[in-house]
């Protein structure tokens, strides 16, 4: 037992809890990508190495932060495995690039494999790992953080493949996501990224922070799990999945990330209210009896009642039971360029 | 008449379907048998034969990964006891877009398999749901250096994620010494009579299917102790637990019952893609060296449901137990019906591309039921599905197809 005021860490014995932790509120989380991160960052702490975890404030201000994030496809990475220098590689080229040396690493998102890449890359490169991160939840893009909200641009950024490609890339805030993409798909379809270079002054100013010490404390087993979320969480309602609203035919069932999908269920309990929930990718707007209860970018998501994993909307299926819980945002989601960046419109739904 | 053979403990059950209705327990001309000791009025359609494969002695194997270089952490064989085999990384695999990660080093495989010295082989390339060439160039490889090597290629249990479908192709090359005897052995007890074994989950393989992909058939009693029990009983939605004395205690559950135990501290040594694990268990069995990674059959607690085996009566308060409930497991493969599974990744530009790799998959379905087993007129594509996968170029889909079919 750690005494109380001690600096967290992570280490062997700690790692299950934060991992276990980064799983409570992750959707999409693939079960192959976040066992290999797991497995790979067991291994590099198991000879009893450790990654600090420091308060951005506590660092020297002029101290220089990267944060590193998985970008492309969690399938491909569990596909087509890491070949471990990764993470130094993407670091290595950013700072080549900035001609200054980074003293610490911070996270885009704590959702599953990129809650434990920073730990990987922390542990790689022997500096302490920022506590915080650049959403306080997950979205799907890389510009998608209080770090843009804040004025930071993710560029200039360094992508590092698995066939040792390493791509440095130097453009716009705006244009980031559009450049990465293609690229990421020519390196094997999966990057670590090395993105949102500053110093921990400014990044002291623009994290969510304390999120890394949170999964630290939720992540132990009987925790409950509203210790996960820093803003708050509620639960919308529990009940079983009556339709799945939004395949296109083919003769299948087919979940288009990209099409939209309806889940509908009805409450078990209360009022017994029939409850919406419109997907794009995730849940961004959930309505009870035709009237909205919550939106982005507050986080939705679907608990499922038999083993209290995290289910995802292309997993969703009639007869299941589940808790749809709230997870409030960040407050800096909650402003006018918070709503713009991470709300309902940015998700394609003019409301 | 079908006959339904349950091998667990502490002796084999033999139970016979006639016209939809249990008979049993049948007694054999041996014991271990299935050939039943007197001749009866009608003739045996099929045997179908329930086996857990967890406890079995595992061969070791040769497994190949071809990739590129990784972290130790996520070689071959890790996690894996002390003498399952050897392991070998070589060049080349494919990336998740189908384009070539690097040339096949066929010479570095050609060495290995020469000098391993084992005769079962694990097979698992990158990128094989997408492109298996690479796999299939190894396996000819190999069949070149050891002659009557057995060979397990990991494309064909389809998953995406290297590791899991690696681990499930090394857990199926060596549990095949064993099915290989097993199948053999009641193969010669009742020449002539088509021979199956059921798989975990649902349905039923051939015995020629078994010898190949033994690990379908992983937890085939298990799930056997939960249709049976569920059917003696006349429920659809129940948990259900079988009780065998000393040697084991299973407990299987119908989906939507009660919670899971969780994951918990479970000693877990190996990932695989496929439903290997998740009994608890007491007695004389230990803890399973591999653990559930797929939602179904689910175990839970529960407090109520059907208790089957010879021991059902012990069960306790809350547990009913049905008639016949010693017949179960028996019973249970006896109703149980051939099913194949198809799981690749396809790449398809378009509605009518997307049709065609479609029809494609269900096509190879149906020709796996009907070598599973199934009578050729009753084979039929009983699900779909088609995720796209996310993050890659539009056009990339996971596609899952099941069929089944009936027994001749």
């Amino acid at each position: 037992m750690r005494p109380a005021g001690a600096r967290p860490v992570i280490d062997r014995d700690s790692l299950g809890v934060y991992a276990a932790g980064s799983r409570l509120f992750a959707t999409g989380a693939a079960e192959s990508s976040f066992h290999l991160a797991l497995d790979w960052a067991g291994a590099l702490l198991a000879e009893g190495a450790a990654v600090p975890v420091t308060d951005a404030a506590g660092l020297p201000p002029e101290t220089l932060t990267v944060a590193i994030s998985l970008v492309g496809s969690t399938a491909a990475l569990g596909e087509q495995l890491p070949a471990g220098d990764e993470p130094v590689r993407a670091v290595r080229g950013l700072e080549r690039r900035l001609g200054r040396t980074a003293g610490a690493v911070v996270a885009l998102n704590l959702a599953a494999e990129n809650a434990l890449l920073p730990v990987i890359t922390a542990a790689l490169l022997a500096v302490p790992l920022v506590d915080g991160d650049g959403t306080g939840r997950v979205f799907p893009l890389v510009e998608q953080t209080t770090y843009t909200l804040g004025g930071v641009s993710a560029a200039p950024l360094a992508l590092a493949g698995p066939a040792g490609d390493l791509v440095v890339v130097d453009t716009a805030p705006d244009r980031v996501e559009g450049l990465v993409r293609p690229v990421v798909l020519s390196l094997g379809g999966w990057a670590v990224a090395a993105c949102y270079p500053m110093t921990a002054g400014v990044l002291s100013q623009v994290l969510v922070p304390g999120t890394v010490s949170r999964l630290l404390r939720a992540g132990v087993p009987g925790a409950p799990r509203s210790l996960a979320a820093p803003y708050g969480v509620r639960t919308l309602c529990r009940g079983r999945i009556v339709a799945v609203e939004g395949s296109t035919g083919h003769g299948a069932d087919l979940t288009m990330p990209s099409v939209p999908a309806s889940i509908v269920v009805r409450e078990s309990e209360g009022l017994g209210r029939l409850v919406r929930l419109e997907a794009h990718n995730e849940i961004v707007l959930a309505l009870a009896d035709g009237a909205p209860v919550a939106m982005a970018p507050d986080q939705i998501c679907m608990i499922s009642m038999a083993d209290g994993a995290v289910v995802d909307v292309d997993k969703a299926g009639p007869g299941m039971e589940v808790e749809v819980m709230v997870v409030v945002a960040a407050p800096a989601w909650h402003t006018g360029r918070g709503r713009a960046l991470g709300g309902l419109r940015a998700f394609g739904v003019p409301l | 008449m079908i006959l339904g053979v349950d091998l667990g403990a502490p002796a084999t059950v033999v139970a016979a379907l006639r016209d939809g209705v249990p008979e049993g327990p049948i007694p054999t001309r041996a014991p271990g048998g299935v050939r039943p000791a007197a001749v009866w009025g009608t003739p045996v359609r099929a045997v179908c034969v329930a086996v857990d494969l967890d406890t079995v002695r595992l061969a070791p194997v040769a497994a190949i990964r071809v990739g590129g270089p990784c972290p130790p952490a996520l070689g071959p064989l890790t996690g894996w006891p002390e003498g399952a085999g050897r392991a070998v990384v070589v060049r080349g695999g494919h990336s998740l877009t189908g384009r070539p990660v690097a040339e096949l080093d066929s010479a570095a495989v050609a060495e290995f398999a020469a000098g391993c010295g084992l005769t079962d082989f694990a097979v698992t390339a990158t990128g094989s749901p997408v492109l298996a060439e690479h796999e299939l160039a190894v396996a000819e490889i190999v069949a070149a250096e050891v002659p009557g090597a057995r060979i397990t290629l990991s494309y064909e249990f389809g998953q995406v994620g290297l590791r899991e479908r690696e681990n499930s192709a090394i857990l199926n090359a060596a549990l095949g010494p064993y099915a290989d005897d097993l199948a053999a052995r009641l193969g010669r007890d009742l020449p002539g009579v088509p021979l199956f074994f059921a798989r975990t989950g649902s349905g039923l393989v051939s015995a020629h299917y078994f010898r190949r992909y033994p690990l379908v058939c992983y937890l085939g009693a298990f799930t056997c102790a939960l249709r049976g029990g569920a059917t003696l009983a006349g429920l659809s939605d129940t948990a259900v637990q079988e009780r065998r004395p000393a040697t084991c205690d299973r407990r299987a559950a119908a989906p939507g019952v009660g919670r899971t135990g969780g994951e918990g501290a479970a000693a877990t040594a190996v990932r695989t893609g496929m439903v290997t694990g998740g009994l608890p268990r007491t007695g004389a069995r230990s803890d399973l060296p591999v653990r559930v990674n797929l939602p179904l059959p689910l175990t839970v607690e529960a407090d109520t449901g059907v208790a089957v085996g010879p021991l059902a009566g012990e069960a306790g308060p809350g547990w009913t137990v049905p008639g016949r409930a010693e017949l179960a497991v028996a019973y249970g493969a006896a109703l149980a019906a051939p099913v194949a599974e198809v799981e690749r990744i396809v790449q398809a530009r378009g509605r009518a591309e997307l049709d065609r790799a479609l029809d494609d998959a269900r096509d190879e379905a149906l020709t796996r039921v009907v070598s599973a087993g199934a009578a050729p007129g009753s084979a039929r594509v009983a699900a779909t599905t088609v995720n796209p996968l996310s993050y890659l170029p539009d056009g990339l889909y996971r596609v899952r197809v099941t069929a089944e079919g009936a027994t001749p």
